[in-house]
């Protein structure tokens, strides 16, 4: 099973999700965080992991947030996803976390 | 009173003092003058015979307000280091043209003026639609960001795949050629626009082969797959038959020939993808005879203002790196055009107006001809995001087949997006991103070693001008 951008790559360490996370909030970008246990291509809303993390610009802040998320929900697949206000929709999305053996 | 006879055409159309309206189409043309037809004249002709005026006087003028609905030369340059060339930029009333109808501009603007006698050329450089009028356009059927949300693909280029060989093959293994490629990371594959529904495969075949593989693809990847099905045809029946039996097998995008299908085909296919929510590939077959030559024709710029009016989600750019031609500006240029909600004048890339869309729906670029996994940093920094990225023999020519060459370019891209994101520079650390991202993809290892010594070095033919001093 491939999930989207950066599926083919070796799984993201901490380190780069970081880096993905910093390249979306200096671009202007609001992230966001969502999570689901059944990836479906043609399932477009998986669930919100609160609201978008609407003004925090501190990657650190945005990976505690993912790893609160991966703890509650130990059997799903979470990923972070970037909302450009601007071209008024969404610009990034990629799967920061997997169920351990998927 | 009517006084028959000749008059010179820059008694009536030109008029260097005029101030172009808002809501003028105004045109950029390249003007090679007969020697002995002064460029005024050259450029008043041009003007009277897009718009109202004949090589002589008639006395049915005189029914009419000429002063409204005449076309004006407004202004005159020479051109650095072209001999005997001018630019002569014409303003049109609104008014001559038909709302929603690119065929209407595209009969007054580009027609029998190219063909005229005192003119040993003619190009029209770019062309300013104004916003009153893009209003009157649908455009793209989807656009840039309702593909992306419907297809859930962000933050990278997508990728896609032209079949090989174009020609021959049967239904059955057409479709496996596609479940390769798809299965093996690309998003989407083409048929060459060479396919419609030949003999040796029909397109009724073709459509339930490829979309089998499609689906399968999609059930084994957990991604959204596609494949632009061409529906360009002999008749516009056909071509909505096809279009309409693509829509009923699932398929999300369908394949448009826009200049050898023609304006009116294409905008009824238009039409019909945004009532049905489909997708629009198109191709661009037959634009280099049309728009190579730098003293004649249209270049593509304004082929491109055409197709984004009329209606695309996918457009053929160049690649600047592969085999076909386009230097890198002049590609940028129609990237913008493409793409931006407002592009500015900018004459170092041949845009001689601001274009302003009016918020109609951006496109797709896609980059395909002789583009192989080493041009991936480039293409990523050249095209960004936004763009399909076709790499067809660039695929299936792997050593061990398409779905490694497919994954190779899938990893390749992924690397390069992920540098990119980190701040690192595509250009100057190209090769060696790619060599890291081999170290855990052996598809790409092979890929790198099989492509490492082919490039297209050769001088562009449609260079820009210098600018003037």
């Amino acid at each position: 099973m491939r999930l989207e951008t950066f599926s083919y790559l070796p799984a993201l360490s901490v380190e780069e999700i970081e880096a993905e996370v910093r390249s979306i909030v200096e671009r202007g970008m609001t992230v966001g965080i969502e999570h689901t246990q059944n990836p479906d291509p043609y399932d477009h809303y998986w669930t919100l992991w609160g609201l978008p993390l609407f003004g925090v610009a501190d990657p650190d802040a945005v990976l505690a947030e993912l790893d609160a998320c991966c703890v509650a929900n130990p059997d799903a697949y979470v990923r972070v996803n970037g909302y450009d206000p601007v071209r008024q929709g969404q610009a990034v999305s990629f799967v920061a976390h997997r169920p351990d053996g998927a | 009173m009517f006084e028959a006879g000749v008059r010179q055409y820059r008694e009536t159309y030109w008029d260097p003092g005029y101030e172009p309206a808002e809501t003028d189409v105004l045109a950029a043309f390249r003007v090679t003058p007969q020697p002995e037809v002064p460029a005024e004249e050259a450029a008043a002709a041009i003007a009277a015979e897009s718009s109202t005026g004949t090589w002589t006087s008639v006395w049915t003028d005189h029914l009419t307000n000429l002063e409204r609905y005449k076309a004006r030369a407004y202004q005159l340059e020479p051109i650095a280091g072209r001999e005997g060339e001018f630019l002569a930029y014409v303003a049109y009333p609104m008014d001559l043209f038909e709302e929603s109808s690119v065929v209407s501009m595209a009969a007054s603007i580009t027609g029998n003026v190219f063909g005229f006698k005192a003119l040993r050329a003619l190009r029209l450089e770019d062309l300013r639609i104004p916003t009153a009028y893009v209003k009157t356009f649908a455009g793209p059927p989807n656009g840039i960001q309702v593909e992306r949300d419907k297809l859930g693909k962000y933050g990278r280029p997508l990728l896609g795949a032209t079949l090989k060989p174009k020609l021959g093959l049967s239904a059955k293994n057409y479709g496996r050629a596609c479940f390769e490629l798809l299965r093996g990371g690309l998003d989407f594959t083409k048929d060459d626009e060479n396919i419609t529904s030949q003999p040796f495969m029909r397109w009724r075949d073709r459509y339930l082969f490829v979309m089998e593989a499609v689906r399968k693809a999609e059930d084994e990847t957990g991604e959204r797959k596609g494949h632009y099905l061409n529906v360009t045809s002999a008749d516009c029946e056909s071509m909505l038959e096809r279009a309409e039996f693509a829509r009923e097998l699932g398929s999300p995008i369908v394949m448009h020939d826009f200049l050898v299908g023609g304006f009116t085909a294409h905008t009824t296919l238009a039409n019909w993808c945004r009532r049905n929510g489909m997708l629009l590939h198109v191709h661009r077959a037959l634009h280099a005879v049309v728009d190579r030559q730098k003293e004649h024709g249209i270049h593509y710029r304004v082929l491109v203002k055409w197709l984004r009016l009329a209606g695309g989600d996918h457009l053929h750019s160049g690649t600047v790196v592969g085999k076909l031609e386009g230097d890198r500006e002049t590609t940028a240029a129609v990237l913008d055009l493409m793409r931006e909600n407002f592009v500015p004048a900018n004459r170092a890339r041949g845009l001689h107006f601001d274009q302003d869309w009016a918020s109609l729906p951006g496109l797709f670029p896609a980059a395909s001809g002789g583009i192989h996994v080493w041009h991936m940093p480039a293409l990523v920094d050249i095209f960004g995001d936004d763009s399909v990225l076709q790499f067809g023999g660039g695929s299936a020519g792997h050593p061990q087949g398409s779905r490694a060459g497919a994954h190779a370019n899938r990893v390749a891209l992924e690397a390069c997006v992920q540098a990119r994101n980190e701040g690192r520079d595509l250009i100057g650390e190209g090769p060696e991103i790619l060599r890291r991202a081999a170290v855990s993809s052996p598809e790409l290892a092979a890929a790198l070693e099989t492509w490492r010594e082919v490039s297209f070095d050769f001088a562009t033919v449609d260079t820009l001008d210098p600018a003037l001093a």
